[in-house]
């Protein structure tokens, strides 16, 4: 359900502003109103927004500038977020926190000059090792290629030789360059490479050493990338500079290693802090943000804002308890059940229905004033998607994964809540797999003995082959009752929505709105009469006429309350009836699958072992991916059937969420 | 005639849906690169058109059915 909220309004005096702001933020239950709208179209110029100090906006740079050093000391010692005791960081937060914001800067300074102390030469030393090593690793291979050339090169005392490094694409340009450099060398040159990997190859220009400034100019201009070693390695020969890129690759990452050791003690020391002191100024700052939506007179603050019912006494009495009657509190209008487009929407449901709320990441929130549909969606999201999927082993499966995930995820609410709703929907697949009495498939009826030789279901536990009910329901020969079974569905689907839209109307004394809606309503239950009709002989023929009336009235009635629109709805609404065979057509397709990897199993495609091998793994292949296909392809449809075919007749959205001006606990 | 009436109602309607979900995907593919958010309006729209290629399922099957009936 949604949530009753009040709108109130608190006015105190101005230079209590502040620590008036504060006490809002610790309660965090204040939806804020921006007033800077409200303000500009006032007449009166007594009113403006409320502007914060230059002193306190030179603070916000501070903090500025802190967040980005607390966040920079954060990435380097890496904390380990999830295994910190909350309430260790809420006592470091305490101690960082003061309302002069002066202190509060004060005291996370001292705190980051501590920690810049103890890291300051650790960090710096690692930071340079990962470069060099960064730097070596991509020596390493060329140096490797160019080594035997340059081996050879060093025997010829008259030559001299510049290693080069190309990109595999532009290899051709060595033959151009061999052209060239012969020229300058009058024919004494020659060059070797070899490729070093998929991008590069390495290649050594051997030449006269008469001529290396000429060629060193000619390779300066055309922009060719040579290797040059580190300024220490550069002057000795290349198979013991080799030898030494090697043997550093070897030694800096035990070199790291240490200084990692040592970091993490400084981690260990520090991280609370860093962490408390990151979501302080993450919360101060978001306080400072708030104040220009505030107002102001010479006076007197005003902070407008929308609260929880329920929260209006504690504010108040917050208020009172610290400025007795400097600051008032007034509650403005509270607002039950009619339309307010800008009133922010919190839901408040019980612990079962709650996770069901997972619906709203793909919609926005009902607007308040309107009926929350969330109960709908928690009971019939699952019995649609167990209806489709309906098969005992299937449904064993996905509500034990559902479970495990939902106990392994709490702290994760998105798949927490997913995995509550894939337990519940797993329940439902397992009612429904009894019904139709499915396990992996038609394992469970094959057992028993009720299908004949081609594998189709021949007899029954209640009932016979013409019965209209028996026992069990198969969906591949029960297909047509099922169909009907599904419109019936969709039509009481279809119809608590509608009658959701009437209450609408009826909360927003719009009756035009609930009109529309029962016009709609009126039109699918004369389909449906009329339906029965052609699906059972037994049924009256004046029902079906009722019925034809009931839809005419019905377009009447809607096009009375939405114009023409209305009318076309109703003409399309009965189209809506139709999209609830999806129940039936994916539940069988799934069946089918099943039933042919059993199939597969029982009479594999090839004799001998090589078949049963084949014949088991062509099973799991096939009932893994049905049961992939099982999860996903019910649950987009069952919410499609939800956000389209029902709440597509009543939803309306809510233009703003409840979001509190609360110290959040920082930032993530 | 009848096993060819299936095949029709079934396959024109997935040719069908899978152009119109092939637009549709295309579209929110980049949709969903400028606002990550519209990924869970984006599931639902790509969805939409499959309501054509189930009724040619369900009319298909009615008119194997048909056949079974007719036997």
């Amino acid at each position: 359900m949604i949530e009753k909220m009040a709108k109130v309004e608190i006015l105190g005096l101005k230079d209590i502003a502040l620590d008036a702001i504060d006490v809002i933020h610790d309660l965090g239950t204040l939806h804020i109103e921006d007033l800077t709208e409200r303000i500009g179209s006032m007449d009166t110029k007594r009113v403006s927004r409320m502007e914060m100090d230059p002193k306190f906006a030179e603070h916000e740079g501070t903090l500025n500038n802190l967040r980005a050093k607390v966040g920079d000391m954060i990435r380097e010692l890496q904390p380990k977020v999830d295994e910190m005791a909350p309430e260790d960081v809420a006592t470091e937060y305490k101690g960082i926190w003061s309302d002069n914001v002066e202190v509060m800067i004060s005291r996370i300074q001292t705190m980051l000059q501590e920690v810049e102390r103890d890291t300051r030469d650790t960090v710096e030393r690692k930071s340079d090792l990962l470069v060099e090593l960064s730097r070596l690793e991509k020596y390493a291979p060329i140096m490797g290629k160019v080594q035997p050339l340059a081996d050879r090169v060093a025997k010829m005392t008259d030559m001299a030789s510049i290693a080069l490094i190309i990109e595999r694409k532009y290899k051709a340009i060595l033959n151009y360059l061999n052209e060239e450099i012969s020229k300058i060398t009058e024919g004494e040159c020659e060059i070797i490479s070899s490729d070093v990997d998929d991008e590069s190859t390495a290649a050594l220009i051997v030449f006269n050493r008469r001529y290396l400034k000429q060629v060193h100019e000619f390779l300066a201009v055309q922009d060719v990338n040579q290797v040059r070693l580190p300024s220490d390695l550069s002057k000795k020969p290349i198979d013991e500079a080799v030898g030494e890129v090697r043997a550093r690759i070897a030694q800096i990452p035990s070199e790291i290693d240490e200084i990692d050791s040592r970091l993490v003690g400084v981690t260990d020391k520090y991280s609370v802090k860093l962490i408390a002191a990151r979501n302080a100024i993450h919360d101060r700052l978001e306080a400072m943000d708030a104040v220009p939506k505030f107002g102001q007179t010479d006076q007197v603050f005003i902070i407008s804002g929308w609260l929880p019912e329920p929260d209006v006494d504690p504010m108040e009495k917050a208020l009172t308890d610290k400025f007795g009657n400097k600051v008032v509190m007034t509650v403005v209008d509270i607002r039950e059940e009619h339309e307010a487009e800008d009133t922010p929407v919190a839901l408040h449901n019980n612990p079962f229905t709650r996770y069901f709320e997972i619906l709203y990441l793909l919609s926005k929130y009902p607007r308040y004033g309107t009926v929350d549909p969330t109960i709908v969606f928690a009971f019939f999201f699952p019995i649609l998607f167990g209806m489709m999927v309906g098969d005992i082993g299937y449904g064993l499966i996905i509500m034990v994964l559902g479970w495990v995930v939902h106990r392994k995820f709490i702290d994760k609410p998105l798949i927490n809540m997913a995995g509550f709703v894939m337990t519940i929907g797993g329940a439902w697949t397992i009612f429904f797999g009894a019904i139709y009495l499915e396990f992996f498939g038609n394992w469970i009826t094959r057992w028993l003995g009720l299908l004949n030789a081609d594998g189709d279901l021949d007899k029954y536990l209640l009932g016979s082959k013409n019965s209209i009910f028996k026992y069990p329901l198969d969906r591949i020969e029960g297909f047509t009752f099922m169909l009907a079974v599904c419109l019936i569905i969709g039509w009481v689907h279809m119809g608590v929505g509608l009658v959701i839209g009437i209450i609408n109307g009826r909360r927003e004394n719009n009756l035009k709105h609930s009109m529309e809606k029962g016009g709609l309503f009126a039109v699918l239950t004369g389909a449906m009469m009329i339906i029965a009709k052609f699906g059972m002989a037994w049924w009256p023929a004046w029902l079906a006429y009722l019925g034809a009336l009931l839809v005419v009235a019905g377009i009447v009635l809607a096009g009375m309350g939405a114009g023409f629109g209305g009318a076309i709805e109703g003409i399309v609404g009965m189209g809506n009836l139709f999209s609830y065979a999806r129940l039936i057509a994916i539940g069988l397709a799934s069946v089918i699958m099943a039933n042919v990897a059993n199939q597969i199993l029982l009479k594999p495609p090839m004799s001998g072992f090589g078949g049963i091998v084949v014949g088991i793994l062509m099973f799991i292949l096939l009932q893994t991916l049905n049961i992939v296909i099982g999860v996903f392809s019910p649950s987009i449809h069952s919410l499609r059937l939800h956000l389209v075919e029902s709440f597509g007749k009543f939803f309306e959205p809510a233009s703003v969420r409840y979001e509190p001006f609360k110290k959040t606990g920082g930032e993530e | 005639m009848i096993a060819l009436s299936a095949a029709i109602a079934i396959g024109l309607s997935a040719i069908a849906t899978a152009l119109a979900q092939s637009r549709i995907g295309a579209a929110m593919a980049g949709a969903i690169a400028e606002r990550p958010e519209l990924v869970g309006s984006a599931i639902i729209l790509v969805a939409i058109p499959e309501t054509m290629v189930i009724l040619g399922f369900v009319v298909a099957f009615l008119i194997t059915a048909l056949k079974t009936v007719t036997k």
